[in-house]
């Protein structure tokens, strides 16, 4: 081996001990913990039972809800978030007075931590004292998250909504302010209407960074859990009990080390399995823009 | 002037006196710490104003005297219990002392995860405080022990989950009169669930006609542990189903299997307390023990239970409460029979609470603890604490000057606490209280949020209570 080579290694050695002991090493705990049956306060102790935590999984209606949740809830909030985004940026391209300010206000959210969005909405939302219920009671609306299930629901879809959609718009904005003018010059000389532009133009160069935007977004809103449990806890019912809610609600209260260690190998396998199908689409799509 | 020279006198005299009696004490503890000055403990509770007192007060003034630092994490209920049991599951030893509730001791007794008390007394003499006296404790402490009488925690908080009322709206003239003209008998503290009902229902409809923020009854609904502890402390058990309606020998619930858990009764007082939501606050479905609290501070409540750790700020506390000295105390309303029942020690009415501190097994500074937890809950300091924060553990706190003169400004709860402590208890024996805990909140909270029937729930929640305890080996 090239001294090069072992300098290369020295200096890659600190990282991978580091990813060694927090990532790998916490994983196959974990993988192994599945293969057992084993809450903290049975009397058996750990019951090796293979992959039967994983049958149970299949079987269980809890987890399948949960997952129906989260689902429906990164669908939505994915597709409304990429949408407005899009169209905050692209309006952002044009000159208005104010624009700076409006900026400044457009990222605020992103400066502030999930639990404290948690608790403004939860501010914002209580029907005794918040803003929302009083103001949406003015339009005959009966607003109330403890006892309406899709109000809950589409309560969290919105704050979501409010507190990423920023960071979308911010992103594409960079993406958008980064494309060759010649082609834009071009066009304009060729007499494209801006529909045109932007349907021949804009979103086929903007595509590559909508995906990646996307992949992102999804990998977020699958594993959300500060603002819906300061929000909600999961409820009212199990309305709002997204899979990581679940996850913890399991292992941590319920103490089933065991069948909550299984549930996340699933769930990070389903993300795994999701990540692989979207970078697919992004290397297909990339090698098509430069194609073209 | 003579006079004046002689009371002066008098007075220094009873000062040299008291000094050393005191520096005898200081002396004490320095003596005893002296081995453990500069090591740092460190403790984990919940915040509840008992932890915040022990925290603000004990901790500082015991530093100040031992050289002993007390880092004392005051967290949210279940952040607690997560960081306590992870770390002495895992040996970790980040904590030395921890806040034990009640109901979680079977469960910390069984894995032996907490260190004997008896033991450290007796085989570490000159680290426990001569003035500790164990048999001051009220029986409270007895939740503490095991099999063999051993000690594993020290009360420092114990209070009831108990009725409370608006004396001033109960007084009122006005309010009493249409009270009598709609339900034909005088207002007072209820003694059944109908009465309850039945008050609930006007104080709703009184603030309704009155435009005021008024209503006649709480509960700490939210998606959260505490609606599943208000139905198996407070409200099952008034009506007449103990222990969360296992049965203790069976170790099952369904009545199929001898337990009492989706009986006729269980289900009646499952869907009084669904039905019972309309006559609170809108917000009810986001108040855990802490909202319920703070919105009887706020004035709009009529009547309900609270957790009456609350009662002095409640009563006392002009910044926090708007109905200073308009809060009586009661015993709740119970089913027909169940007083009885509860007074010959067949039953219970409500849920005694309270915690102490314990070593966990885990703690590598356990000495330093033991010295911190006996400051903390020394008797000196008893009535301080029950001043700060409303509960009472030692016997002789009872007769102290202090808590004799707190007693009428808290409509005679230390009274109530004393003479009907014994009619409350605290939580079954259930090692597994946790992993049940998360089932009962499960399907409770499904019905709070119209998800499901009441009886459906009851029934459905009895039979995930049989299968998880079979599962768990019982």
């Amino acid at each position: 081996m090239r001294s090069s080579q072992y300098k290369a290694w020295g200096l890659l050695t600190p990282t991978l001990c580091i990813l060694f002991f927090i990532g790998l090493v916490p994983f196959l705990y974990v993988v192994y913990l599945s293969l057992f049956k084993y809450n903290i306060f049975s009397v058996q102790g750990m019951v090796f039972t293979g992959v039967d935590n994983f049958r149970k999984l299949m079987f269980d209606s809890d987890f399948m809800h949960s997952l129906r949740i989260g689902v429906t809830f990164v669908v939505i909030t994915c597709v409304v978030e990429m949408f407005l985004g899009l169209a905050i940026a692209l309006f952002l391209t044009n000159e208005f007075v104010g624009k700076g300010v409006f900026r400044t206000v457009l990222a605020l959210p992103l400066a502030v931590a999930p639990i404290t969005i948690g608790s403004i909405w939860v501010l914002m939302t209580n029907p005794d004292v918040g803003p929302l219920p009083y103001l949406l009671d003015k339009i005959g609306v009966n607003y109330n998250i403890g006892v309406n299930a899709r109000q809950a629901f589409f309560t969290i879809v919105i704050m979501d909504i409010w507190h990423w959609t920023p960071f979308v718009t911010l992103t594409l904005l960079a993406g958008i302010t980064g494309f060759p003018r010649e082609p834009f010059e071009a066009a304009r000389v060729d007499g494209a209407s801006r529909l045109q532009t932007l349907r021949y133009l804009t979103l086929p160069l903007l595509t590559p960074v909508i995906l990646t935007m996307l992949f992102i977004r999804i990998m977020d809103t699958f594993r959300i859990f500060d603002e819906v449990w300061m929000l909600t806890s999961g409820g009212p019912g199990t309305a709002t009990r997204c899979v990581s809610i679940h996850v913890v609600r399991l292992i941590l209260t319920s103490t089933d080390y065991g069948y909550g260690s299984g549930m996340s190998v699933f769930l990070l396998y389903l993300t795994i399995v999701m990540c692989w199908l979207l970078l697919n689409i992004i290397s297909v799509v990339r090698r098509e823009t430069r194609e073209r | 002037m003579g006079r004046k020279i002689v009371v002066l006198l008098v007075a220094v005299a009873l000062l040299c006196m008291a000094i050393p009696a005191y520096a005898a004490t200081a002396e004490w503890w320095q003596k005893a710490a002296a081995l453990y000055k500069g090591v740092t403990i460190r403790g984990v509770s919940e915040s509840t104003p008992p932890s915040k007192a022990v925290r603000d007060y004990a901790a500082r003034s015991f530093e100040k005297l031992t050289g002993i630092k007390v880092e004392f994490e005051v967290t949210s209920w279940d952040e607690m219990y997560t960081k306590s049991i992870s770390d002495i599951s895992r040996g970790t030893g980040i904590y030395d002392f921890i806040y034990v509730e009640q109901d979680i001791i079977y469960a910390y007794l069984v894995k032996d995860w907490l260190t004997d008390m008896t033991e450290i007394m007796e085989s570490k003499p000159q680290l426990t405080d001569p003035d500790l006296d164990i048999d001051d404790f009220t029986t409270f402490i007895d939740y503490f022990k095991d099999a063999d009488g051993h000690v594993f925690g020290i009360p420092f908080e114990a209070f009831l989950k108990s009725y409370v009322y608006r004396k001033d709206l109960f007084e009122d003239s006005e309010i009493r009169a249409a009270f009598k003209a709609e339900y034909g008998w005088d207002l007072r503290p209820p003694k059944d669930w109908d009465e309850y009902t039945q008050i609930a229902k006007f104080f709703t409809a009184w603030g309704k006609k009155k435009d005021i923020d008024l209503y006649g009854h709480v509960a700490q609904a939210k998606t959260h542990p505490c609606v599943a502890y208000e139905m198996v402390e407070s409200i099952w058990p008034a009506w007449g189903i103990y222990n969360w309606g296992i049965n203790l020998e069976k170790w099952r619930a369904t009545v199929e299997n001898g337990g009492t858990l989706n009986s006729k009764r269980a289900k009646e007082a499952f869907r009084w307390y669904i039905d019972m939501l309309k006559y609170a606050p809108p917000g009810v479905r986001t108040y855990t023990w802490d909202e319920t609290a703070a919105v009887v501070g706020a004035g709009k409540i009529a009547q309900g239970l609270i957790y009456l750790e609350n009662l002095p700020w409640i009563e006392m506390d002009t910044s926090k409460s708007v109905v200073t000295g308009k809060i009586g105390v009661a015993l709740p309303p119970t089913y027909p029979g169940i007083m009885s029942e509860a007074a010959r020690g067949l039953g219970y009415i409500g849920y005694y609470d309270g915690g102490a501190f314990s070593i966990p097994i885990s703690s590598r500074k356990k000495e330093a603890a033991w010295l911190f937890i006996q400051w903390a809950t020394r008797k000196e300091w008893s009535p301080k604490f029950a001043e700060l924060a409303g509960r009472v553990c030692r016997k002789s706190t009872f007769a102290s000057p202090e808590i004799k003169a707190l007693n009428p400004k808290l409509a005679g709860y230390y009274d109530i606490l004393r003479e009907k402590g014994f009619l409350f208890a605290g939580a079954a024996p259930l090692p597994m209280h946790r992993p049940l805990n998360e089932i009962y909140l499960k399907w409770v909270s499904k019905t709070v949020a119209g998800e499901v029937d009441p009886d459906v729930a009851v029934d459905s929640l009895a039979k995930e209570v049989d299968k998880l305890l079979v599962e768990l080996g019982y």
